[in-house]
Formats: structure tokens, sequence, C-alpha cells
């Protein structure tokens, strides 16, 4: 047993290497920069470990896009307005079929908002930020020693699927320290299966294209080439069911949270069932089932009921939301509000 | 050998337009391609005219999205410096939409060439105005002239300690392909302007045929010698090690 005090940032750094990560581009910003910190640090002991320091946040996914279709197990990490400004390229990512792990320790916006303070409020544009037909999984741990698990995952999840992969935290989780014994995780490392640049004589393009060959006209071209996309996606995720749920048998009410606020509610678990989607997309299917037993339904998140609305059109049912704006999270608030709804 | 081992047959004929420079930028950069058998290529494009380029050579292509080829083709490098990593792309995706990566890979050196097909427009869109075209240039944004000036893409590769910067057309071809012979081979960043108007969106609105456009370009332009930076009517090859 090793225990060490980590951060949340350095926890991820320390879940990518032990991933297999080779490339890492990333540009400055709070409340990421620690993870890119982190990286330069290990470049000591890791010659194969390559890094650039992009010129913006756009350049430091495509860095990472044309490493990893180079072979390498590429990351990027930002912060909100960065991870807007990445979207177009996660797009493209999707399309090449590049593995690709962004990090999204997300913030108070929109625009600079609140930078030091943490935020849920990036839980739409982690699922669906980019244009057109794609989807993502999106993973969000809440505790440092998750931050270390969920990265390694993320980056198996890239390989399996050969996708970008979402992986956010906030501001909080991003900042935390605790004590870990990284030791004692359990993981298996996926390998490369996307063959090298250089090996072969095979056109990479955002077009709609048929073996390499532009096909911009022809709508059956896309909608085979998207229900085939959409298909290895959802069956990739499957593998990747990561959820946590305390059921309370007293309480005929779920409350639902993710990342901090999942935290900070934990001990409400005494008086209520607590249901934890670590895989925030695609939405964790057992819900369905574990939703049935509950006459109400309660979301607590730091935005203004962006994953309440999701789950409201999964379950198809009313469901109640409790919002922490403005990156503070409070359990008195939430007890007061409950106490409103309840 | 040939250059044709470098052209994807399936993707002829080139979706080009019949009579565009382009033609013979792509040839001349099979057959520059050819004689210093650089088979290790990875060729990376932008969005426009030039970026569907990528798609014609017989290799590992990437063809991104608008303005990012340059930070694709570093990270490209970066993993795996045995390959030569070039650039295929326009001027409205290098200099307008993607002009920062383009200062700043210059400024690292990047080991890297890039062939920015110059049309003077953005072509595909249409014929609007671009970084690079002239004052008095009418385009669909500029119905009565062009008011600004063009981009200074020399000045920028310049700024820098260490460049390589090379102008020339398609017009001079055997100029062409000693430019692109001495890009491919430099070791840093290289970077090659090929001015080379777009006849159809550009051209034709500016009542010109194609005849007019490559005359007039075979008229202005003199080949320039020396190692210095270039006049406005001089094509060359300006670089320090």
């Amino acid at each position: 047993m090793k225990k060490k005090l980590l951060s949340g940032n350095e926890a991820i750094v320390e879940g990518a290497l032990t991933a297999g990560l080779e490339f890492f581009s990333s540009y400055p910003i709070t409340p990421a920069s620690e993870i890119m910190q982190g990286i330069v640090k290990k470049q000591v002991e890791l010659k194969n470990l390559k890094f650039i320091q992009g010129e913006d946040e756009i350049a430091s996914i495509n860095m990472c896009i044309g490493a990893s279709l180079a072979g390498a197990k590429a990351m990027t990490a930002t912060s909100s307005p960065g991870f807007s400004l990445k979207q177009e390229s996660i797009g493209v990512s999707f399309k090449f079929g590049a593995p690709l792990v962004v990090v999204d320790c997300q913030r108070v916006g929109p625009s600079t908002g609140m930078p030091t303070l943490g935020s849920q409020s990036d839980i739409l544009q982690a699922k669906h930020g980019s244009h057109g037909d794609y989807i993502n999984i999106v993973f969000y741990p809440n505790s440092v020693e998750e931050c270390y698990k969920y990265t390694i995952e993320s980056m198996n999840a890239a390989e399996d699927s050969l996708s970008p992969i979402i992986l956010l935290t906030d501001g909080i989780i991003s900042h935390m320290y605790e004590t870990v014994d990284l030791e004692k995780i359990k993981y298996s490392i996926k390998k490369r299966k996307l063959k090298p640049l250089g090996e072969g004589k095979r056109h990479f393009t955002g077009l709609t294209s048929e073996d390499g060959i532009p096909k911009t006209k022809d709508s059956t071209v896309y909608r085979k080439w998207y229900e085939k996309r959409k298909k290895e996606i959802l069956d990739v995720s499957k593998k990747y069911n990561f959820y946590e749920y305390i059921e309370n048998k007293k309480s005929n009410t779920l409350l639902i949270a993710y990342g901090i606020s999942s935290r900070v509610i934990l001990s409400l678990k005494e008086n209520y069932s607590i249901f934890r989607p670590i895989r925030l997309f695609p939405i964790i299917e057992e819900l369905r089932e574990i939703a049935k037993k509950y006459s109400k339904i309660i979301v607590i998140e730091m935005n203004d009921g962006q994953y309440k609305n999701e789950l409201e059109a999964f379950l198809k049912r009313d469901i109640k939301l409790i919002t922490q704006l403005g990156g503070k999270i409070s359990l008195k608030e939430i007890e007061s509000e409950l106490s409103k709804i309840c | 050998m040939s250059f044709q081992r470098f052209v994807r047959k399936e993707m002829l004929p080139l979706g080009w337009c019949l009579g565009c420079g382009l033609h013979t930028l792509f040839y001349s950069t099979c057959e520059v391609l050819d004689k210093l058998n650089k088979t290790n290529t990875v060729v990376v494009s932008g969005i426009g005219c030039t970026g569907r380029g990528a798609a014609y050579f017989n290799l590992d292509s990437v063809h991104g999205i608008h303005g990012r080829a340059i930070p694709l083709a570093v990270g490209i490098k970066k993993v795996n410096p045995k390959l030569n990593v070039m650039v295929f792309s326009g001027d409205g995706d290098l200099l307008g939409i993607g002009g920062n990566h383009l200062i700043h890979a210059a400024r690292r050196s990047d080991n890297i060439t890039v062939i920015c097909n110059n049309n003077e427009v953005f072509a595909m869109t249409g014929g609007q105005l671009s970084p690079t075209t002239r004052i008095g240039g009418i385009t669909i944004t500029t119905p009565k002239g062009n008011i600004v000036q063009p981009i200074n893409t020399q000045g920028i590769l310049l700024s820098n300690k260490k460049y390589f910067y090379a102008r020339t057309s398609p017009v001079f071809k055997e100029h062409l392909k000693k430019c692109l012979k001495e890009a491919l081979e430099y070791k840093g960043f290289s970077f090659v302007e090929v001015i080379s108007p777009c006849i159809i969106n550009y051209a034709r609105k500016m009542g010109k045929n194609v005849a007019d456009v490559f005359k007039e370009i075979k008229k202005t332009y003199k080949i320039c010698e020396e190692n210095r930076a270039l006049k406005d009517n001089e094509i060359g090859i300006v670089k320090n090690d």
C-alpha cells in the first residue's frame, strides 16, 4: 500500500500515464492548467511522452488528433471556454475515428464568467457541442481516486470506440486534494487498433465518404455511415456502464447527482435514495428500472437543469430540479430546497 | 519510377476546374516527391479547392477542418519525426482562418512543409474577398474593388530568425518544382506560396480569361536568384538557417 496526497488534476495525469498516454497538447486555462504542468513534470522521467503547448485551444486539440492518427495515445485538457473552442474538432475526431480524450474542468460561464469557481454547466456541450450527427461517451468522476480510475477508462473507451471521449470534472474536483492509494485500483489497458499514418494509403476526411472517396451528395452513404458509427459507440458504451446507486428502502424519492454535487449530497442517503451516473452519456439504461420505484425524482446540479431536462426526455416523466448556480454549492441550501419539494 | 505512383487513380479526373493552376501544382508536387523518393509522406490539408488535394495523393492523407491543417501536421510530425509531413492547402485556409497556426509554426520552426496555393479569393464558396486579394480586386464581397491591402505572407515568415519562404507560380513550372524541392529538403518550417489566381470566381469577375491571367503573371513576375526579401513583382526563395 502506497498512499499519496493528490489533487484531481494530478490524478488525471497519473491515470493518463498509466493508460499509456504518449502525446499531450493543451493551452493554459484555469482550472485545468495543472494537468498540463503535471505532464511536463513527468516528461523528465518519461522520454516517450511528447508534449506541445499549443498556440491556442483549437491548435492543441488538432495537434492531438494528428498525434492520434500518427499512432500515439493522445489527450488534451481544458476548461469551459476552451471546451467550446474545441467543439468543431471533437466532431472531426469522431468523423476520422481518431481515439482521443478531452478533459473539461468546468468553471462558471458564460464567457469568462467566474474562472476560479467550479461549475457543472457544460453537460449539454459535453453531450453534443459539435454540429452534425454524432454521439459522445461522457464520464464524470467525483473524487481524486475516481479521477485516476476514469481517466484510464476514458483512454480505454477512446481506443475501443475510435472516438473522442469527454472526461468532465469541475473546478472543485480538479483542485481538491485527497489521500489515495492508486495501487489498489484495478484496471486493464486497451491497446491501439488504429494503424498509424505512414503505413497505408488511407484518406481521413471530414467529408462524408466511402472507403476514403468523398461522397458528399449521397444521403444513403451518410445514413449507412452514421448508423454503423452510432451502433459502434453504443456497443462500446455498454462495456463502460459506470454508476452508483444507493438504495434507501424508506424513501420514495430518488436524488440524482453527479460529480461534485453527488459528493456534497452524500450524507442525504440517510433519508433518500441516490443515483449517481459516472457515465453521463449515453444515459445509463438501468436508470429506467430504478426510476420506476420512486414517486419523486430530484436532480441536483450546478447548472440550470441541463441534465434534468435530458433525464425528463429519457424517462418521459416530470423531474424536480435543485440548482446551485454561480460556483457555490451548499448542503444547507440543498436541504432547504428539498424540504420545500418533499 | 514515375510521378504517377503519387497520384490516387480512383480520384481521376481531379475535381478542379479545367485550366486551374492547381493541376500543375499537384502534378509538379508529385514529380518532386517522385524525384526525392518521398514515399514516407503524409499530406495534410484544410478546407477549400486546394484542401481537396490531399485526397488526390496516393499517400496517407488527412483532410481536416477549416484552417487547422498546420496543427494536425505538427501533431503528426511530433509523434513520428521520420514521416515527411506536407501541408497542401489554400490562402483562405492557411492565412485567414488558420493564420494563427502559421505564425506559431513558423516561430517554432516546426519541421514541416507548407504548400499554399494562393488563388486570391475564397474560390470554393463562390469568390469572396480573401486575405490575399489585391487592392482593386473585384470579388462578390468587394464589388467595387478591394481597398484593403493584402496580407504580407513573406513578412510573417521573415519576421523569424530561421525561415524558408518561396514565392512561385504554376506559370513558371521549372521554378515551381525547384521551390517545392528545396522546401521539401529544408530542415525546419518551409512555406511555398504559389500564385495561381482562381480562373472562374476571380478572373471572370475581373473581366479576364484564363490566358489573360497566366500571361499577366508571366509579364509581372521576375525570378529573383538572390537570397533576399522578394519585391512584390518577384518570385524566388528566401531562407535563413
